[in-house]
């Protein structure tokens, strides 16, 4: 299988007023297409950071990124941005839905800031896919967290254009209740067998890391499992 | 169109429903001031132009080139002509000196003449003068004449029969040729009468009207071709009292405009920061979803495009709407209906809609496009990039420009930077002090309101500085608007004289200060008067001088006397005490002749040429309706040459036949009669003063509206806030006091800065625009402070009282 997402060597520094701290300290990974890696670590652990990194959000201080078959680290942020519309997609904690927009409109954004025809009809299919056909016209202070959450994925996974399409979530179930994020987590790895994508996903959650084909534990920066995610991996019991 | 699709969500969504109000709130301000200045000034202008008879007046002592009146009419202008010259009449064998202005069917071509047919019957209006063979007179001539309407007078060679008794002429003017009685006559009898002999002393006025821009490339054309005999007058040249009445209050109104110019931009300020610290959670997420930096741009700039366009029509609507309402509404205090407003307001309200938004929302949008999508992952909102240098930079240089643009004064631009940068550097001092304080301590709403104020530092500097502007603004207006107001009304004081007394020659002054003591009339000093031209300076000849002076293209009444008269003043050089030699001249006409103490002045005086030395500098005070002098002589200088005399004295109107006795005991006499001109001013005055209580009206409104606006911008955090202190058991009594105190001392604050700012701005304007003395305001800083606390006071808790009504489980949920 060929690698849709590579990292390599991968270093993040940030300058503070004591000097140079390091967020992320030699981080090299690999993930096929259609695979899935569950990223974990305590807090501050620099998830959120690499997250940001693989995706094209930002650019290491050192090391290099291939995405989707194009090195993002040698890319401009407007080139980086493209490649994110073609090929990326996301889901926060948070949900992150745009308050003034509809549920409806929310998922037509991607495809409206790519300038697509048929936004809308393509919006209408992914919020029937989460089960949200009857909630098209509601603003998300109408709707219930999940179903907040079940909006971010049907726009996470609308804004897919090329086939080599990858998702990241960050902590998808963080602001859910147990038997929601059970329900957000089944319908994410659904979509995702469906559409064949490739997931990455920041959790502390063990039953969701576990679900992942491959896993990075991380602390203080560095990862303890740093090897193709198509390898065996285990699963440090303190992530849980 | 994408921008326009997410405009519109936007705006379904409240987002930017406060940013548009700003704009249409600014536009509307604007374009209401503006149309109303416009209206006003035009009104205005047409009144003082009403002075003039017409648009520009070619004024000649000779016939001018027929040719000239041919070109004008070729260009399509339209033109009229009086001829005015003193004359005897006779009837009855009674005999009278008069002043004859012989009219065509032109004239006036701009306001006009008053008149009535019989002793009793009411006054009407004209619009030109008698025809041939007929003539109106002033009705105090047909008691000298002994005659009545319907009888004739000789003028000349010519008879003419009385048919209208002449009240009231536009351009009733001060001159030699308006000295004595007036006679209007048509131009077409004046050959017959023979009465214009070669040499008469004969003053033509050439009348012209129609488009402005013709008009000015005519004179534009015929000004080279002028000979020093002949004059064009327009406005400004021709009154130049109502001139400078008019220019002080197009300034006072500009300045009105363009402080709601800066009101309505600090309004859209707050909203536009407001809206790019919003949006930053957007903008991150647009950016993770495959949005680059110039997509995030061209949507913004798309929006603000569209939001201005609209919120813009939307306030030039508005604007244009509420400004004819309030002019309908106060037709009835207008002296004169202001006449319809030109498009040049809509413009101005269009500059300053796009001036407002690309000032003050575009920085917003610049940074909100530099937003980093990492901070959706970071879950954190706070905008990393405070850099506000472009901000401070933008929006005040579009304002400036734009101020500077309207007022067309850098003066006044300036003074109005002084005082908004004293604000800025002060607000951010008084919010540190604030900040710093021990009032916390007295407990309570106190820390809670102290506790918000520090929360917002950076914002309460910018909440300060905008409160202030428009305290100042509210400030300087009032305070300047006084002082000008107090200045107008000192020009024309109650009593001010208005007969003047001409050609008194010397043996006629003992007997006219006994008439006039007897009535008890108090006269000003009877001066002699010269009539000389002044031809040399230093033994260069005045013909020789660069731009030539008024003082020196025609000539002047000199005069001499032991005494300084009252409303002179000797500003360098000598009076009469040690030097008994010399002239001393009005110290704005030296300034334009570039003259120093002891330069050698040559006058040429009815043939003869008498030079002396400059001995001093004199102000004078022309509004004092008393006979002043550019040119004053030592005694014993002038003697030689036949002189005579002039004085002014107040007349109460129950007196007025009092002019008729002067005229009947001496009627080689000149009287002119101030007292219809004054009246005239008085109307123009009038007039004006009521425009800046109007537009000082609508400033307030600008400013009370802008000053909610800002709070408003602040509403979110503080419904949260609220939300947050009465979930842990705050009572809202508490909160209430909080938001009393919090503003209150905020608008204390803002008072404070803005009566410093008032107090800079007024002096730099009192001495730079407005020529005033300089006066420190006292009540301006107990004032300001005050109606700070209660206006921002007010405002601020009214504007949060909602943040403080609403459920606290309701405002977390939606917040969350």
């Amino acid at each position: 299988m060929s690698a849709i997402l590579t990292a390599e060597n991968l270093y993040h520094r940030v300058p503070t007023s004591e000097g140079p701290l390091t967020l992320l300290n030699n981080i090299s990974l690999q993930l096929a297409r259609g695979e899935s890696l569950a990223v974990t670590g305590a807090s501050g652990s620099g998830k959120s950071t690499l997250l940001g990194l693989l995706a094209g959000l930002d650019k290491p201080s050192e090391g290099r990124i291939w995405l989707a078959g194009e090195e993002i680290t040698a890319m401009d942020e407007e080139r980086r941005a493209a490649l994110r519309a073609r090929c990326v997609g996301f889901v926060f904690q948070t949900f992150q839905l745009l308050p003034g927009l509809t549920a409806l409109e929310n998922v037509m954004l991607p495809s409206e800031l790519h300038g697509e025809r048929g936004a809308a009809k393509r919006a209408q299919e992914f919020l029937a896919r989460v089960g949200l056909e009857h909630r098209l016209r509601h603003y998300p202070r109408q709707l219930s967290g999940g179903e907040q959450q079940r909006v971010a994925i049907a726009r996470a996974f609308a804004s897919f254009i090329a086939d080599d399409a990858i998702l990241f979530a960050d902590e998808p179930t963080g602001s859910l209740d147990a038997g929601n994020g059970a329900r957000i987590i089944d319908l994410l790895f659904k979509l995702n067998a469906e559409s064949s994508t490739t997931l990455v996903l920041i959790t502390h959650e063990r039953r969701l890391a576990e679900r992942c084909v491959g896993h990075l534990y991380m602390a203080a920066g560095c990862a303890e499992q740093s090897a193709s995610v198509s390898n065996e991996s285990n699963l440090p019991e303190e992530s849980a | 169109m994408l921008p326009l699709r997410l405009l519109f969500r936007d705006w379904r969504g409240g987002e930017l429903a406060l940013i548009a109000s700003a704009l249409v709130l600014a536009v509307t301000c604007v374009t209401a001031i503006a149309h109303f200045t416009d209206r006003l000034t035009r009104a205005m202008e047409q009144q003082s132009l009403s002075f003039l008879a017409a648009e520009r007046v070619l004024r000649s002592s000779q016939p001018v080139d027929p040719a000239w009146l041919g070109e004008a009419k070729a260009r399509g202008l339209t033109q009229g002509q009086t001829i005015q010259f003193a004359s005897m009449i006779s009837a009855n064998d009674q005999f009278q000196f008069v002043s004859v202005k012989a009219a065509d069917g032109g004239y006036p071509l701009v306001g006009h003449l008053e008149m009535r047919r019989a002793q009793d019957a009411p006054s009407e209006t004209a619009q030109q003068g008698p025809p041939p063979g007929e003539t109106w007179v002033e009705p105090r001539l047909l008691p000298l004449l002994g005659i009545t309407l319907g009888d004739a007078i000789d003028l000349g060679d010519t008879q003419l029969k009385v048919t209208g008794l002449l009240e009231r002429e536009p351009d009733r003017g001060t001159s030699l040729f308006d000295m004595g009685a007036r006679l209007l006559v048509h131009v077409n009898d004046l050959p017959a009468s023979g009465v214009i002999q070669p040499g008469s002393r004969v003053r033509y006025r050439y009348l012209f009207a129609g488009d402005g821009r013709v008009l000015e490339q005519y004179f534009d054309w015929l000004k080279p071709q002028l000979t020093e005999h002949q004059r064009v007058l327009d406005l400004r040249e021709g009154q130049p009292r109502v001139a400078s009445a008019l220019n002080r209050a197009e300034r006072f109104l500009f300045l009105a405009a363009s402080l709601a110019v800066l009101l309505a931009s600090v309004a859209v300020g707050l909203a536009a920061r407001r809206y790019g610290l919003r949006h930053a959670a957007y903008v991150a997420v647009m950016k993770s979803l495959g949005a680059g930096r110039n997509k995030v741009l061209t949507i913004y700039l798309g929006q603000l495009a569209a939001l201005t366009l609209i919120a813009t029509a939307i306030g030039l609507a508005l604007g244009s709407v509420i400004q004819a309402q309030v002019v309908n509404l106060m037709a009835g205090f207008f002296p004169v209906l202001p006449p319809p407003s030109h498009w040049s307001p809509l413009l101005v309200g269009l500059a300053t809609g796009f001036a407002c938004a690309l000032g003050f929302a575009l920085p917003p949008l610049f940074r909100l496009a530099r937003t980093d999508p990492m901070q959706t992952l970071r879950k954190d909102w706070s905008n990393p990039d405070q850099r506000e240098w472009l901000g401070l930079i933008l929006g005040p240089s579009a304002m400036l420009l734009l101020i500077w643009w309207l007022s067309g004064s850098l003066a006044m631009t300036l003074a109005l930077l002084a005082g908004m940068g004293l604000l800025v550097g002060g607000s951010a001092l008084v919010n540190q002090l604030l900040v710093h304080g021990k009032l916390a301590a007295l407990g309570g709403a106190w820390r809670i309101a102290l506790g918000s104020l520090q929360r917002r530092a950076a914002f309460n500097t910018l909440l300060i500085a905008a409160f202030g502007t428009g305290l100042l603004a509210m400030l300087a207006l009032i305070f300047a608007r006084t002082a000008l107001i107090d200045e107008w009304r000192m020009q024309l004081p109650e009593k001010a004289p208005n007969h003047f007394l001409l050609n008194i020659t010397p043996t006629d002054i003992g007997g006219l200060q006994q008439i006039l003591d007897k009535k008890g009339v108090s006269s000003s000093e009877f001066y002699p008067m010269v009539r000389g031209r002044l031809i040399a300076i230093n033994d260069i000849p005045t013909k020789d001088l660069k731009d030539r002076p008024n003082g020196v293209r025609r000539e002047l009444n000199l005069s001499w006397t032991e005494n300084l008269a009252p409303d002179n003043r000797i500003l360098e050089g000598e009076w009469w005490d040690k030097a008994r030699k010399g002239v001393s001249v009005e110290v704005e006409l030296a300034a334009q002749l570039n003259l120093a103490l002891g330069d050698r002045l040559r006058f040429s005086i009815g043939g003869l040429e008498v030079e002396a030395p400059v001995a001093s500098f004199r102000s004078l005070d022309w509004n004092s309706m008393r006979p002043n002098f550019y040119m004053l002589f030592a005694p014993g200088t002038l003697e030689g040459f036949p002189a005579t005399y002039i004085t002014s004295f107040y007349l109460p109107p129950q007196d007025k036949l009092l002019v008729n006795d002067l005229v009947r005991s001496y009627p080689s006499v000149s009287v002119i009669e101030l007292d219809k001109i004054i009246l005239r001013i008085r109307d123009t005055i009038g007039q004006v003063s009521f425009a800046i209580e109007s537009v000082m009206a609508l400033m307030l409104v600008a400013g009370v509206l802008v000053l909610i606006a800002g709070v408003r911008a602040s509403i979110a955090e503080r419904l949260q806030e609220a939300a947050i202190i009465r979930t842990l058991g705050g009572r809202r009594r508490l909160l209430v006091k909080s938001l009393v105190l919090e503003f209150g001392l905020l608008g204390c604050a803002a008072g404070l800065l803005a009566a410093i700012g008032a107090e800079a701005t007024l002096l730099v304007l009192s001495h730079r625009v407005f020529e005033l003395p300089l006066v420190l305001h006292p009540t301006l800083w107990l004032l300001g402070p005050l109606a700070g606390a209660v206006l921002v006071g007010t405002a601020g808790t009214l504007a949060c009282y909602s943040s403080v009504r609403q459920p606290p489980l309701k405002v977390l949920r939606e917040l969350a």
